[in-house]
């Protein structure tokens, strides 16, 4: 049964460390304070005392916490690992693991209410331009955050101001934020909270806090839906949004679903010899150069929109910040409901592409 | 003046009868080695007529197909795809079929997101001994390609050099069937 608890955000700290010394988790998976706090980096924590420097409520997402937990899970080592993540991150990594590249198994889920997050430069500028020690600096962006009524002079990250889904779908335990003024409310099992000696609260109503945000993000992200279904014609007005594409393959490094270990486009299975490009020259009398831009986002449409999660790492990894964000979840949007899929829903509800389909007759 | 050797090869590649200056459907067509490819044979054997538009690849299997090779396909200018596999129930690897039609599917909710003519890609379920089926697919596609006109990936500059609200000579979808 689940009970719900009330910390305050700094014994959040001590929550996670008695975790680690009452031996639920054997290691701790969770973004720590890198650079005197200009940055955060997903970190695995074996010794508690470590996590001085903790933040679950992390403002920046340098990488998806889905593609490390698959790195640390693939194998079923038969760790207790304890992850920290964000809901986007559970969505990414309930869809890895029903492609078989991450496992549950000895896995507790620290699922945690997301405010958002910035872009990795603009956080490092914000935290420079502050005053003060590096506590005061974090816990005065997370006071903000929260707050929402005073707005700080970045803005999230454009896949966070559409995102619909910022509290988590599966989690063992939950670390809330809305509903609550500046406490943490902690969800979790009931022999849990005993063992760890939690005092068991009322829960806070939530819901109004989270249907007054939700209604505000479904709004932004039907905008934008709406803004580039408007605008895709022709193959021409796909190839404008792609146009400054440089073939680098941040989003797929990036993106937690993108999980080959080789992918094709770095292989030579479509670089020809050079001959070839002389000849589709000659055809035409003018070759764009590299010639791929379109075939590599198109296969990836394919192979990752069902399963899309909309963490928007792809446009955050983008160096000519190409709005990956908007096609991906855009199409997405379109095959999910087309097939009736939710990534992320539940480990149980299988890929569409894996299963077989009722047949029309 | 003496024709270049490359004209004659393209002279004679253009079917029987049909002036130069008609367009030409170019159909890649990617074949299931136990149905559709064996009903091409059969077409061939039994001297079913079709027209020469297309050019077979022989699969082991329709949900071996991965997406990318019918996008590089369309992205390079052929007119159409077709992927020919086993009636549903009777796939040589149980359900290879059956993740055929879901990649399929899947691809062509894509491709109309994005402003591609979806209805460039055919998926049609060919037995070993329809060879006749294969034969009137082949015809019925050829005539609706003609209908539809090239592929405006057959000019891909020209892609690149559109601009946006600028008037483009670029085929674009019917408004019907946007997606909503």
């Amino acid at each position: 049964m689940k009970v719900e608890a009330v910390l305050t955000v700094g014994a959040v700290r001590g929550f996670l460390g008695k975790l680690l010394t009452e031996g639920v988790v054997d290691y701790l998976l969770v973004p720590l304070g890198i650079s005197h706090g200009r940055s955060l980096a997903q970190t695995l924590v074996k010794d508690p005392t470590h996590l001085d420097q903790a933040n679950p409520f992390s403002p920046v997402m340098p990488v998806s916490g889905a593609a490390i937990v698959a790195q640390l899970t693939i194998d079923k080592p038969g760790k207790r690992l304890g992850a920290v993540l964000k809901p986007c991150e559970i969505r990414a990594l309930v869809e890895l693991v029903k492609l078989g590249q991450a496992s549950l198994e000895n896995l507790v889920i620290i699922g945690t209410d997301c405010l958002g997050t910035y872009e990795v430069e603009d956080y490092a500028k914000l935290i420079d331009g502050m005053e003060g020690t590096t506590e005061e600096k974090g816990a005065k962006v997370l006071a903000d955050m929260r707050q929402g009524t005073k707005p700080l002079p970045i803005s999230l990250r454009p896949a966070c101001k559409m995102c619909n889904s910022f509290t988590p779908l599966l989690s063992d335990i939950t670390l809330g934020l809305f509903g609550i003024e500046d406490g943490v409310f902690v969800s979790l099992d009931d022999k849990l909270a005993k063992k760890l000696d939690l005092e068991v609260k009322e829960a806070p109503d939530r819901q109004q806090a989270i249907n007054q945000l939700l209604d505000s993000r479904t709004q932004a992200r039907e905008q934008v839906f709406a803004e580039f279904r408007g605008r895709m014609e022709s193959i021409v007005d796909f190839a404008n949004c792609l146009d400054t594409c440089i073939m680098c393959y941040a989003c797929s490094s990036a993106c937690p679903l993108c999980y080959c270990r080789v992918c094709f486009f770095r292989t030579d299975t479509f670089e020809p010899e050079s001959e070839r490009y002389y000849r589709w020259a000659d055809r035409e009398g003018a070759l764009r150069m590299p010639t791929e831009i379109l075939l590599y986002h198109l296969t990836r449409l394919n192979h990752v929109a069902i399963s899309c999660c909309g963490c928007g790492m792809c446009e955050s990894a983008c160096p000519r910040k190409l709005p990956l964000t908007t096609i991906f979840q855009t199409v997405g949007d379109g095959v999910q409901k087309a097939l009736n899929y939710v990534p992320g829903r539940s480990v149980e509800e299988e890929i569409p592409l894996a299963t077989i389909p009722e047949v029309k007759v | 003046m003496e024709a270049p050797i490359w004209a004659l090869i393209n002279l004679t590649r253009q079917p029987f009868g049909v002036k130069m200056t008609e367009f030409e459907p170019k159909i890649l067509a990617f074949l299931c080695n136990w149905c559709a490819y064996r009903g091409a044979d059969l077409a061939g054997t039994s001297r079913f007529h079709y027209p020469p538009n297309v050019r077979a690849i022989r699969l082991m299997c329709s949900g071996s197909l991965d997406p990318v090779y019918v996008l590089k396909a369309l992205l390079d200018g052929a007119d159409g795809v077709l992927i020919g596999g086993c009636h549903l129930g009777n796939c040589h690897y149980q359900d290879g079929n059956y993740k055929a039609m879901r990649r399929v599917e899947v691809l062509k909710n894509i491709l109309r997101q994005v402003g591609i003519d979806e209805e460039r890609v055919w998926l049609r379920w060919i037995d070993a001994s329809e060879g006749g089926l294969f034969s009137e697919t082949i015809k019925q596609m050829v005539d609706e390609l003609r209908i539809k006109g090239p592929n405006p990936m057959r000019k891909p500059w020209q892609v690149w050099q559109e601009t946006v609200g600028g008037k483009s000579s670029i085929e674009s979808k019917p408004k019907k069937e946007r997606v909503k």
